[in-house]
């Protein structure tokens, strides 16, 4: 039998670093609505002109029917279809503070968006339950999802 | 029937919208972005190592199947045409020929050399015909490169090696 390398000193390996850098625009409809959300503290839903499918977050065209939508604003309010809830972070560090990530069905549309819960205990929270969006000071907004803050229960 | 045929119109301000760096820059539409910091550590296993560990001794180790009868450079720890471990290990020459070469003008991120680099394939005096590692020529200019051409390894200083294959600086012909 060949020898063997044995001590784990006398392995070798190679350290690399893929750089990887990218943009991602929010699209024409997506631009709308942040924008609306950073400005005006509005929320953005867009209908279809010809089935009346509420889209949310908004698109220009209808995914059923490719007709155009406008744009119709909504409360942002909504009620949780599901959640879970997170005692590690990314890196499985366990968190100070669990994090409660939740469906939201928003009201007067047809969509939902994922986001957090907050103001309220892990334990109290209900598959149903009526929230609404907590937003960041204006002053601190960037026209991103995380200028939502969380949702809170009405 | 035909299947998938629609009659469609495609609204025109689908059409596309054009952004220039300056307009991502200047806020004119959100966006997210994102630097992923992805690293990796590739394990050179058993063979490899080895043969990294004899450059760092300006050795340059070889492999041998006695059922073949192949001596094999880069080493590998199993025989690819017999499909059994190799049967030991063997010091080459630090001497060979050019196999294949080409001249590169351009660095990796494809900016232009100040002088180009001669990239070769040198079989291995001591291995098996063909048997050999891509490396780079110097002291020789790219016109006077040819396949079959006899070269030699120019080593870096003892002190300075460090077990890569970057110990060998370049190889250059051998005179005469």
């Amino acid at each position: 039998m060949i020898e063997k390398i044995v001590n784990p000193k006398e392995l070798r390996h190679w350290d690399g670093k893929i750089e990887l850098y990218w943009v991602y625009t929010s699209g024409k409809a997506g631009d709308e609505f942040f924008k609306k959300l950073k400005e005006e503290d509005k929320f953005l839903a867009a209908k279809c002109k010809k089935c009346g499918k509420v889209y949310f977050p908004p698109r220009i065209y209808c995914e059923k029917d490719f007709s155009e939508t406008e744009f119709v604003e909504v409360s942002g309010e909504g009620c949780v279809r599901a959640f879970t809830v997170a005692r590690l972070d990314a890196y499985e560090k366990p968190l100070d503070n669990p994090e409660i990530y939740a469906l939201i069905d928003i009201d007067g549309t047809d969509g939902c968006l994922i986001h957090l819960l907050g103001e309220v205990e892990p334990e109290n929270v209900e598959v149903g339950m009526k929230v609404k969006p907590v937003l960041k000071p204006k002053d601190e907004r960037e026209g991103r999802i995380t200028d939502i803050l969380y949702f809170k229960p009405l | 029937m035909a299947v998938g045929k629609k009659d469609i119109e495609c609204p025109p301000y689908a059409e596309g919208t054009p952004l220039s760096d300056e307009d991502i820059k200047e806020g004119k539409v959100t966006y997210v972005e994102d630097h992923p910091d992805i690293r990796y550590s590739w394990t050179a296993g058993q063979a490899i190592s080895k043969f990294l560990n004899g450059l760092k001794e300006g050795k340059i180790l070889g492999v041998k199947c006695n059922k073949c009868g192949r001596v094999m450079v880069p080493p590998r720890m199993f025989c690819e045409l017999c499909y059994k471990p190799i049967d030991g290990w063997v010091e080459l020459k630090d001497t060979g020929t050019v196999e294949t070469f080409s001249i590169s003008y351009i660095d990796p991120d494809a900016k232009p050399l100040p002088e180009p680099v001669i990239v070769a394939v040198i079989s291995i005096d001591g291995a098996s015909p063909h048997m050999g590692i891509m490396h780079i020529l110097d002291e020789v200019k790219p016109e006077d490169v040819y396949i079959g051409m006899k070269v030699k390894a120019v080593w870096k200083g003892e002190e300075e090696r460090e077990g890569a294959i970057t110990d060998i600086k370049y190889w250059k012909p051998v005179e005469g």
